[in-house]
Parts: structure tokens; C-alpha cells; sequence
């Protein structure tokens, strides 16, 4: 006889609204004169973030692990997560709105006669903002999912749209639909190894849900080479998504090739999704057999910050930079999970917020940085920027000094709070060569300030262009994010804390 | 006949499939292998499912097929376009992001 | 066939034969697909691979899933895979000649690598499977016990993975959906006949020819004498750029005298 299932809607809501904000927004592509669909899209989309996080407002206290019939779990390290990826996602579709980032015609060959009357026609493709709204709701699913299944569709939900937007730059469009390419290849490619690893936990524990994993490895029931395979496989598909070293080369590629905006976004919100199901699937299901996993991750990490940290030395394109800065960090938050305690739960969340907010802040200066033909992104032509506009010169450097882990500033918080994490819980390796790295990469900042500020610029034609509105909001909440958490940190520090649960 | 026939044939696919990926120049070709690669877990579910008396694996898979024909019709959509802009399909033509 | 999967561990002969004949198929058309030089003859063995696979669902108690693999995996997604490689290039072959130096012997090296650490890691783990089967889960028969599965504790992924199509849908209209107004010749002339006046089907009047001069900024003259302000581009209207022919033509007097 069959039972309806009952699912909680109100935990659900959160990524309810997001999809519904997808499907309005399909519907307008759909339905609407060209002129009225960017700014009804913007409208749409900010308007579902925001009744989305109202919403997890709301419910933030309850805690329930049959939110969807033990599909997803709803703990304060979800609501945390999730809050965090509206937050950021805010930020990001502003940028994303900001004219002339997007192709005029996806579908029109680079060069051709089709592209320049699709441009002069003023178009734009606005299909990106379902696709963003899309890419929200699986990352919101991935951070909360307890189930293989569930993880998996939340992956792909997350990546379809990125790898399509990853092609969708309108300028140097070759080299963004390389970009799309490389991303999607191996992007399939771990999700296969991810699958895989997932059939051998399965057929270890014979439980697909992360609890019955975590059940299976007490009672040490299976066979344990199917634990073995099973979480190898995994990690590599989970390593992958963070850009840790040796699954990072699509990283520098992917960032570099698409557009600004797009790459704002998936640097911020992709770690916090990507690490926040490493978390709940480390914590959760597989903390019992910690002799099994944790040298390889020690390694990796380490492998990771030294490889980030050095790579970035040596790159002449801001992106590029910020790609390698970014693999530094996975290596950095996969101390977290090395600590595997309360505090280093509470200190991932923390960095991930802040991390996320410099980041997306470091991207919007970098869509202002242009000459006529579009973007410069080559760190020599942004020589002396610093003389002509002090304001935002100013900023990149503020996040800049973020990523380097400053006081003063919240990535020296968050930096602190995940070492200090690490070395509570025994592994002072890790925390060593964190600081060592952390000091390589903050003398590379260092360099970039000195030619920001201090070197006269070319005569080249590089401008900062002025911020529209909505960069204009981007940048200053970046700013004051990155300051006011670094001086007072307590303020999210403290929920940080209180959230910083899981339910097994 | 011994069931853990079948997961040492998921592997020896699984294995075919992830070098297939990095020896083929065709981008097309390259996303077959990774079907191969899936299709290799797939069948790791089903017997897994058949060991364990749990249908479990064979809704894994069932999720695994609906995924992977979406997959499949991203990743060509950007297959093509990459073609008609370049009239090439090859993986080694996709070189201007340089190290 | 059905009760081919019955049994499950002791030594069944009719799935052992299965087993044995379809498997060694199964991994050569894998290594063909590697191997062969043509796209196509790639994507026509991987879907023999595919069918090998949907007949060991099949056997394994999995019935639902067979028929699913034959008609949504192989059906669909490998024909789709056919119809893009027409598209792409039907003759489309990887040059046998390697760019990257020693990339072919290192994957060799790297596929038995791999291949023998996976292989010997489940040799060690497999010593004392014992298969359960699926003869409780599939009392009420394959389809339903998916079903009953899928609908109560699976229901969410299920509705997820919309959202999954939905953006597929979307992506492939993004990259491939081209706007503009396709007019065919037949239109254009149909379009040319139907203004209102034939005075322009045959096109616009050619700049004037003059003894001395016969560019584009000199008009064609109307039989009355006057210029005719559709033998010259607008443009060049709209700039003032026009020259009198008056100074072009043969003098009267030249042609008085003849």
C-alpha cells in the first residue's frame, strides 16, 4: 500500500523559492519583449535570493533531519552554508547585471556579421539569470544533501549551469568557450569518479545515506578495501570541485576564460557548496575511520596551500592570480577538515564567508580595470593604477591583504580561527606549513600593492572605469565586510559558532 | 558463478574509460569515455544492490542515467559551438589558455 | 530468464555462460572504442558496450533497468551522440601521430597501474561476498518496488533533477538558438515584387557615365535632363558629395558640328 511521503516545506522553502524564481525567470525568456528582459530578470532574481534568505531567517532554529525523508538535513551548518551562498549570490548577481559582460548571441560564430548586428541590436543573452538562479538552488541542495543520491543530482544541478555560463563572455570568446569546454571534460570526468567511489560505499555499507555509512563503519560490518575505494574515488570528485592540487588545473583556465562575473560567483559560492558537503561527509559519515583518510587529506592540503601559494608567483594575468590565490585557500579550509572538532567547523564557516566576500570584491574591481578594447587583465598594464584611482586601487589591495591574512582584516581572523582549530586537534603539521605558505603568498601581495601604488604608471590607455550602481554597492560591501569582520569578528564569529552543528 | 564477476568487469571499464579520457583527442570521443566511466558505476550499483537485497543501488542508477542524458546534452551543445567557431572537434586545438 | 538470477551463489550454469561469453565483448569493444581512429565506429561500440551492460541488468534482477538502459541510454543518448557526430565531422579522425611526448606509454603505464591496484584491491575483498538477492525486494515485482522506492523515499532528488532538465533545455537553446530573421532568396523577390510600385523591382539606376568622368558621386541624368536622386548612395547624398555632370558631358557644339 502506498504511503504519501511527507516533506517539511518550510525547511525546503529556501531552495523552493529559488527554483520558482528560475522557472519565472525561464517563462520570461519566454514571454518578454527583449527591452523589458534584463532589468525583470534582475528584479526576479534579487527578489527570490531575498525571500529566500527571509525565509531561512525564519525556520533558522528549527532542526530536523527529515526535512525530505532523509534526503537532506536541516542543521545549523546548513542554515549557516545556505545563508552564506544567498549572501554572496546577492552580490554576485549584481555583478552579473552590470552591462556588457555577456555575450550579445551565444549561438553567432566569433567574427561573423551575425555577431557585430547582434551587438549593435543592443542584445544581450539574459538567459543567464535562470541559469544562476539554478546553480543557487543545487548549491544550497549540495551543502545540505545526506544522501548519495541527493549529492550527486545537487552536484550537477550546480555545474550544468556554470559550465554553460563559463562559454558566455563577450569578449575573447574563443578563449571562453575553451574555458567552457576544459571545465565541462573534467568536470564530467570527476563526477564519474565521485559516482563510482559512491558505489563502492554503497556496497560497503549497504546503506545509501551518509548516517547508515556512519552506522556501517562503527559496526565495521563491510569489507573495508570497499571503504577504501569508496573514499578515494569520492574525494577525487569532491577535490575537484574545490580546485585542490593534483585535481586544480581547470582552475587557473576556467577563471581566466569566463566572464568576470561568472568567475566572482563560482569562487565564492562553489567552495562554500563543494565545502560544505566535504564537511558534512567527513564529519558525518566517515569520522569514525579517521586513520583511513586523514593522512591523504593532510597531504593533499599541504600539497595544495605550497602549490597555490607558489604558482601564483609567478603569473603575469590578474585572474590567473586570483585562480591560484583561490587554490591556496582550498588547501587552507581543507585544514578545517583535517580538525575534524566543533571549533574547526566554526572556523570554515567563518573563512568562508570571508573568503567569499573578498573575493567577489577582488572580481569587481578586476570588471572595472579596462581599455577600449574590453577588460585588461594583465598584471603589467595595471602598473600605477593606484595614482589614477585611488578608491578602488585601494580596495583590491584591501582584499588583497584579506587573502594574504593581515590584521585588521577578516581573512587574518579566519586564518587564525582554522589554524588555531587544526592545531587543537593534534595535526601541527598542517598548521606550519600554512603559515609558511601563507607568508609566501602575502609577499607576492605585497609585490602587487608596491605596483599598484608606488610605480609610475605607463602611458598605456588602461583606465578605471567608473563603477556603475550596482558595482558601486558590490564594492563597498565588500570592503565593509572585510574590515568590520576583521575588527570585530565576534559579530559572525558568534553565530559561526552557535550554527556550527551537525545532525547525524 | 561468482557475483564479484561483475564489479571486477565495472572496474576493468571504469579503468578503460578514465585513460580513454586522457589518450583521445576528440572531444566527442572524450565525453564517451566519461559514459563509459558512468555507465561502469551504474553496473557497480546494480550488483552492489543484488548483494546487499536493497533497490537502493538500482535507484542510484536510475538517477545516474536521467543526470547523464542532461550531461549529455550540455556538453555537446558546448561541443558544437566550440566546432563552429573553430571547424575542429580536437581537444588539441583548444590552446590559447596558456599556462 | 527471470529466474536465472535465483540462486545467487552457488554455480549457476546459464548466467555463467551469459556472464562468460558477454563480458570478454564487453571489455573489447570498450578497448576498441579507445582504440579505433574514426569518431563513429567509437560511439557504435560504446553502445554495444551499452546493450552488453542493459543484458546484465537484465540478469541481475534489475528489469526495470535493463529495458531503461536499452531505450533511454542507448536509445537516446547514443544516438544523440551519432546525430552531433555527423554534424561535427563524420570523417573525423584523431591523427594516430601524439603531440604531448610520452603520453601514450605513460597511459598504458598509468591504465595498468590503476587498473591492477583496483582489481587486486577487490580480489582481497571479495573472498567472503555473499549475495542476498533480490528475491524480497522484488516480491511485488521490479517495477513496483522501484516505484515505491522512488515516490516515498526519493521523492525530492525526483523533483530536483527537473531542475536538471530544465537547465539542459535552457543550455542547448542558449548555444544553438540563433535569432536572426532568415529571409531566403525567394522571399527576398517576392518581397522586391510586392512594394507598391514596380518603378524598383529591377533595382536601383547606376551612377551616370560621362565622357570625362563616371564615379560614384556623379548622377544619371532622368530623360527631362535632371539628375536622378536614386543613382546615388544616400550617403553620399546626405554629405553634400554630389558633382553637376554639366562639365562631364561632350559640348553641344561637338556634336552640332557631327
Amino acid at each position: 500500500m502506498f504511503t504519501s511521503p511527507i516533506l517539511d516545506y518550510s525547511l525546503l522553502a529556501p531552495i523552493l523559492i529559488i527554483l520558482a524564481g528560475a522557472l519565472i525567470g525561464v517563462g520570461v525568456e519566454a514571454f518578454a519583449r527583449k527591452e523589458q528582459r534584463a532589468p525583470l530578470q534582475l528584479g526576479i532574481a534579487l527578489v527570490s535570493v531575498v525571500a529566500s534568505f527571509v525565509q531561512l531567517l525564519r525556520v533558522r532554529n528549527v532542526r530536523s533531519l527529515k526535512a525530505a525523508i532523509d534526503s537532506v538535513a536541516f542543521d545549523g551548518a546548513t542554515v549557516f552554508m545556505q545563508g552564506s551562498i544567498l549572501v554572496l549570490a546577492f552580490f554576485a548577481l549584481l555583478l552579473i547585471a552590470d552591462r556588457g559582460n555577456f555575450v550579445a548571441q551565444a549561438s553567432a560564430i566569433p567574427g561573423s556579421q551575425d555577431e557585430h548586428s547582434s551587438i549593435a541590436e543592443g542584445k544581450s543573452q539574459t538567459e543567464v539569470f535562470p541559469l544562476t538562479l539554478f546553480a543557487i538552488s543545487g548549491m544550497m541542495l549540495f551543502a545540505a544533501a545526506t544522501d548519495l543520491i541527493t549529492l550527486f543530482v545537487a552536484l550537477e544541478v550546480l555545474s550544468l549551469p556554470l559550465y554553460l555560463m563559463a562559454g558566455l563572455s563577450r569578449r575573447r570568446r574563443l578563449l571562453s568557450q575553451e574555458a567552457a569546454l576544459k571545465y565541462f571534460l573534467l568536470g564530467a570526468y570527476s563526477s564519474a569518479f565521485f559516482l563510482f567511489g559512491g558505489a563502492f560505499l554503497y556496497g560497503y555499507s549497504g546503506s545509501l545515506s551518509l548516517t547508515g555509512i556512519a552506522t556501517a563503519i562503527d559496526v565495521n560490518s563491510g569489507n573495508d578495501v570497499f571503504l577504501l575505494i569508496g573514499i578515494v574515488f569520492l574525494m577525487v570528485g569532491l577535490l575537484f570541485k574545490i580546485g585542490a592540487v593534483p585535481f586544480h588545473s581547470w582552475t587557473p583556465d576556467v577563471y581566466q576564460g569566463a566572464p568576470t562575473p561568472i568567475t566572482g560567483f563560482m569562487a565564492a559560492c562553489t567552495k562554500i557548496a563543494a565545502l560544505g558537503a566535504m564537511l558534512r561527509i567527513f564529519y558525518v559519515a566517515l569520522s569514525a575511520d579517521v586513520v583511513m583518510w586523514r593522512p591523504i587529506v593532510t597531504v593533499i592540503s599541504i600539497i595544495t596551500m605550497l602549490v597555490g601559494a607558489i604558482a601564483a608567483l609567478s603569473q603575469r594575468d590578474v585572474k590567473r592570480t586570483l585562480a591560484f590565490s583561490s587554490i591556496a585557500h582550498a588547501g587552507f579550509l581543507l585544514t578545517g577538515i583535517i580538525a575534524l572538532n566543533q571549533s574547526g567547523l566554526k572556523a570554515s564557516l567563518f573563512y568562508l564567508v570571508a573568503y567569499g566576500f573578498a573575493t567577489i570584491g577582488a572580481f569587481a574591481v578586476v570588471t572595472l580595470v579596462r581599455d577600449s578594447a574590453g577588460e585588461v587583465s594583465d598584471m603589467n598594464r595595471w602598473v600605477g593604477l593606484g595614482k589614477k584611482s585611488p578608491l578602488i586601487a585601494g580596495a583590491f589591495c584591501l582584499f588583497l591583504l584579506s587573502f594574504g591574512g593581515i590584521p585588521l582584516t577578516s581573512g587574518f581572523i579566519a586564518k587564525f580561527s582554522i589554524f588555531t582549530a587544526a592545531y587543537e586537534s593534534g595535526n601541527t603539521t598542517v598548521v606550519v606549513f600554512g603559515v609558511l605558505t601563507s607568508a609566501i603568498a602575502l609577499f607576492f601581495y605585497l609585490r602587487v600593492i608596491v605596483m599598484l601604488f608606488f610605480t609610475e604608471p605607463k602611458s598605456d590607455a588602461v583606465t578605471v572605469s567608473v563603477p556603475s550602481l550596482k558595482v558601486k554597492l558590490v564594492l563597498a560591501a565588500s570592503v565593509i565586510v572585510t574590515i568590520v569582520l576583521g575588527v570585530y569578528p565576534s559579530l559572525l564569529l558568534n553565530s559561526a559558532q552557535s550554527f556550527a552543528s551537525f545532525l547525524r | 558463478m561468482d557475483i564479484s564477476n561483475y564489479i571486477y568487469l565495472s572496474a576493468i571499464l571504469f579503468v578503460i574509460g578514465a585513460i580513454g579520457v586522457v589518450v583521445r583527442r576528440n572531444a566527442i570521443v572524450v565525453f564517451m569515455c566519461v559514459e563509459l566511466m558512468l555507465n561502469a558505476a551504474n553496473l557497480a550499483f546494480v550488483t552492489f544492490s543484488r548483494i546487499n537485497g536493497d533497490l537502493g543501488g538500482q535507484i542510484a542508477s536510475f538517477f545516474t542515467m536521467v543526470v547523464a542524458a542532461c550531461e549529455v546534452v550540455v556538453g555537446l551543445a558546448i561541443i558544437v559551438t566550440m566546432y563552429r567557431s573553430r571547424r575542429s572537434a580536437s581537444v588539441d586545438d583548444a590552446s590559447l589558455l596558456q599556462r | 530468464m527471470f529466474n536465472m538470477a535465483l540462486h545467487v551463489g552457488s554455480t549457476q550454469r546459464p548466467e555463467a555462460v551469459l556472464f562468460w561469453v558477454m563480458a570478454p565483448m564487453a571489455v573489447l569493444a570498450a578497448l576498441g572504442m579507445l582504440l579505433v581512429k574514426k569518431a563513429v565506429h567509437s560511439a557504435l561500440l560504446l553502445a554495444w558496450v551499452m546493450i552488453t551492460l542493459a543484458i546484465f541488468y537484465i540478469a541481475e534482477d534489475a528489469l526495470f533497468l535493463g529495458i531503461v538502459q536499452v531505450v533511454v541510454y542507448t536509445g537516446a543518448v547514443m544516438m544523440l551522440f551519432l546525430f552531433i557526430l555527423m554534424l561535427v565531422g563524420v570523417d573525423s579522425s584523431d591523427s594516430l601521430v601524439e603531440n604531448i611526448k610520452g603520453q601514450r606509454p605513460a597511459s598504458i603505464l598509468a591504465a595498468l597501474g590503476l587498473g591492477g591496484l583496483l582489481l587486486s584491491l577487490i580480489a582481497r575483498a571479495v573472498t567472503n561476498v555473499d549475495a542476498v538477492g533480490l528475491t524480497t525486494a522484488n516480491t511485488a515485482g521490479n517495477v513496483q518496488g522501484i516505484a515505491q522506492e522512488l515516490f516515498t523515499r526519493y521523492v525530492w532528488a525526483f523533483e530536483v533533477v527537473s531542475a536538471l532538465l530544465i537547465t539542459a533545455a535552457l543550455g542547448a537553446m542558449v548555444l544553438a538558438h540563433s535569432e536572426r530573421k532568415h529571409t531566403s532568396q525567394r522571399q527576398l523577390s517576392v518581397d522586391r515584387f510586392r512594394q507598391g510600385s514596380l518603378a524598383q523591382t529591377a533595382g536601383l539606376p547606376a551612377s551616370g557615365v560621362y565622357a570625362r568622368h563616371n564615379a560614384v558621386d556623379v548622377p544619371a541624368l532622368l530623360p527631362d535632363g535632371s539628375a536622378a536622386p536614386t543613382s546615388i548612395s544616400p550617403t553620399l547624398q546626405a554629405r553634400g558629395d554630389i558633382i553637376e555632370s554639366a562639365p562631364f558631358e561632350l559640348a553641344p557644339s561637338v556634336e552640332e558640328e557631327n
